[in-house]
């Protein structure tokens, strides 16, 4: 390569992107090489005044500042930190209107006593509050020691007064029973099992559910105590456990729940209970005696009879019996408690079922009450 | 080893990097704004700013291209707010306009020498100081402070092309210059 470099290559050449020819030809070729060396040489020396320039000024700058200014040192020249239309303002203010000349400072500093410091204790203000302090603790022990309060204090006389009615504040003994509900529909209520008793109700159960994605889904419950037993049916939807089998309907009643009665509950009656009634709880259930219900008295009585092994055996005892007596005076759902066996159990049931019984009542109206009998045989 | 040199390179020490690293950087940004005031000014917020993000410091570039990239983004905004600020310069006339001239160093030349390369020079400040920002900060770091191009190209987030044209252009206009005094 034999022509000399442009002044592109040459440019090129300093900047270090050049080809290995090139390199070659400005080593070997005077003049390339001399126009190389004079554009490096003027780089260099510049470099150099530079690097010198700021050497002096980093020198300067590094001196060590004492150590008692340093508030000045933290606080930035007023130049700085200006913003551009408040430095406008002031250079305008200060074309039409140059500053004035420092201040003369005629007035010396006056030493004073420091203000902020420790205080002792004020021997006089402490002095008068114990006497202020313990005067007023004084002249009220004074004054209850006095006679005259004293009489007063003995005398008084508290009256307890016994409410006149207890009524509204005692609970409301046993459970009153009675809930309903539905929708409307013209299906009768569907079978189903009972919710869970509570003494809250969230929301109440529906055998078909209108809203399938509730934001904050509760169990659905009725209103009764809950600990009590359900005589329930063993089905997976809700419904009314005295419905009939068939397409899920909540009912022809009203106000939510199942049934044909109003409110949210479950049965005939009104509220959020179950069963006939209104105002919650359950009924249709059975009772026991005692708590507002007056047990069953036996009216008419037929005797048992002997089954031939047991005479034969000459066998006799107590059969013990459980049995409902239902508004009508008639014993139901009669169950052997203790046995005696030899066919006796079965003679004492049917002697039972044909008694007549004059019905445990609440609040004037026969209910389901349960009881338990004795059947004695014996051998005369 | 790697690992060891790593270390020696985060930013936990600081006050020995500031102290190594300050002298580029004041340089830097003194011969891109030629005042010493501003000069110092941004060279403590460029440290202070490298200190507030020194967790964000990757480790991908070496320390010195990091502090050179705050120093010439410090250097471009200063520039554009300065810009706006016309009436500034004058009414406080700048009374740090040093001959760099003044300053070469002096190595027992010639008193000819001396006056020729003192000349070429002030010829080389003043094409600096009319060249365009973008040339001028590829200019200072290539030919003062020695970087290579990848890293300027680092340090300005330029692609390497483009800095080797804003090189071109800027050398050009020194070498017309430099032709021009002869």
């Amino acid at each position: 390569m034999n022509t000399h470099l442009s002044e592109g290559e040459v440019i090129m050449f300093l900047i270090g992107d050049v080809s290995v020819e090139e390199r070659r030809h400005a080593a070997e070729c005077e003049v390339c090489g001399a126009r190389v060396a004079n554009l490096a040489g003027s780089i260099a020396s510049f470099r150099g005044a530079v690097r010198s320039w700021s050497e002096q000024t980093v020198e300067q700058r590094w001196t060590v500042i004492p150590g008692a200014d340093h508030l000045g040192r933290l606080l930035l020249p007023a130049s700085l930190d200006v913003p551009w239309y408040r430095s406008l303002w002031s250079g305008v203010a200060e074309i039409l209107q140059p500053a004035p000349p420092p201040l003369d400072i005629t007035s010396r500093p006056v030493l004073v006593r420091t203000i902020w410091g420790q205080y002792r204790r004020q021997k006089k203000s402490w002095v008068m509050s114990v006497v202020l302090q313990s005067a007023v603790v004084l002249s009220v022990f004074a004054a209850a020691v006095t006679p005259a309060v004293q009489h007063k204090i003995v005398n008084a006389v508290i009256p307890l007064v016994a409410p006149v009615d207890l009524a509204p504040y005692q609970q409301k003994a046993g459970v009153r029973g009675g809930g309903g509900g539905g929708d409307r529909s013209t299906l009768d209520a569907s079978k189903g099992r009972l919710p869970k008793p509570a003494l809250k109700q969230f929301t109440p159960p529906m055998a078909v559910v209108a809203n399938l994605n509730p934001k904050l889904s509760m169990d659905p419950t009725i209103i009764a105590p809950p600990d009590l037993q359900l005589q329930n049916v063993n089905m997976i939807q809700f419904g009314d456990p005295l419905g009939k089998i068939g397409p899920a309907s909540n009912g022809p009643g009203s106000g939510g729940g199942i049934g044909s009665g109003k409110g949210g509950g479950v049965g005939v009656g009104d509220g959020p209970g179950f069963g006939p009634g209104e105002g919650g709880g359950v009924s249709g259930g059975v009772y026991r005696a005692g708590g507002g219900v007056s047990a069953p008295s036996l009216l008419s009585k037929v005797e048992p009879e002997y089954s031939e092994e047991a005479r034969k055996a000459k066998y006799q005892g107590v059969v013990l019996l459980y049995i409902e007596v239902d508004p009508a005076g008639r014993a139901q759902n009669v169950r052997v408690l203790h046995s005696l066996g030899l066919g006796l159990d079965e003679k004492a049931m049917e002697a039972v079922k044909k008694w007549k019984f004059r019905p445990g009542m609440k609040d004037g109206r026969p209910v389901t009450v349960a009881a338990t009998i004795e059947v004695s045989f014996r051998l005369l | 080893m790697e690992l060891a040199a790593r270390n020696t390179e985060t930013p936990d020490d600081f006050d020995s990097l500031v102290r190594l690293h300050r002298p580029r950087v004041f340089r830097f940004i003194l011969a891109s704004l030629r005042d010493r005031e501003t000069a110092e000014n941004l060279t403590q917020d460029c440290f202070v700013k490298a200190y507030q993000a020194r967790g964000q410091f990757r480790g991908a570039s070496s320390i010195a291209t990091w502090f050179m990239q705050i120093a010439a983004n410090l250097v471009r905004d200063h520039e554009s707010s300065s810009r706006l600020k016309f009436w500034r310069r004058s009414l406080h006339p700048d009374a740090d306009v040093a001959d760099i001239g003044n300053s070469i160093p002096d190595r027992q030349q010639s008193p000819e020498t001396w006056a020729a390369i003192q000349e070429q020079v002030r010829a080389v400040w003043a094409v600096a100081a009319q060249l365009p920002a973008r040339q001028r900060t590829v200019f200072l770091l290539r030919f003062v402070e020695d970087m290579d191009l990848l890293e300027i190209a680092e340090v300005t987030g330029m692609k390497e092309g483009t800095v080797k044209v804003h090189l071109f252009r800027a050398l050009n206009s020194v070498r017309a210059r430099l032709e021009a005094a002869k």
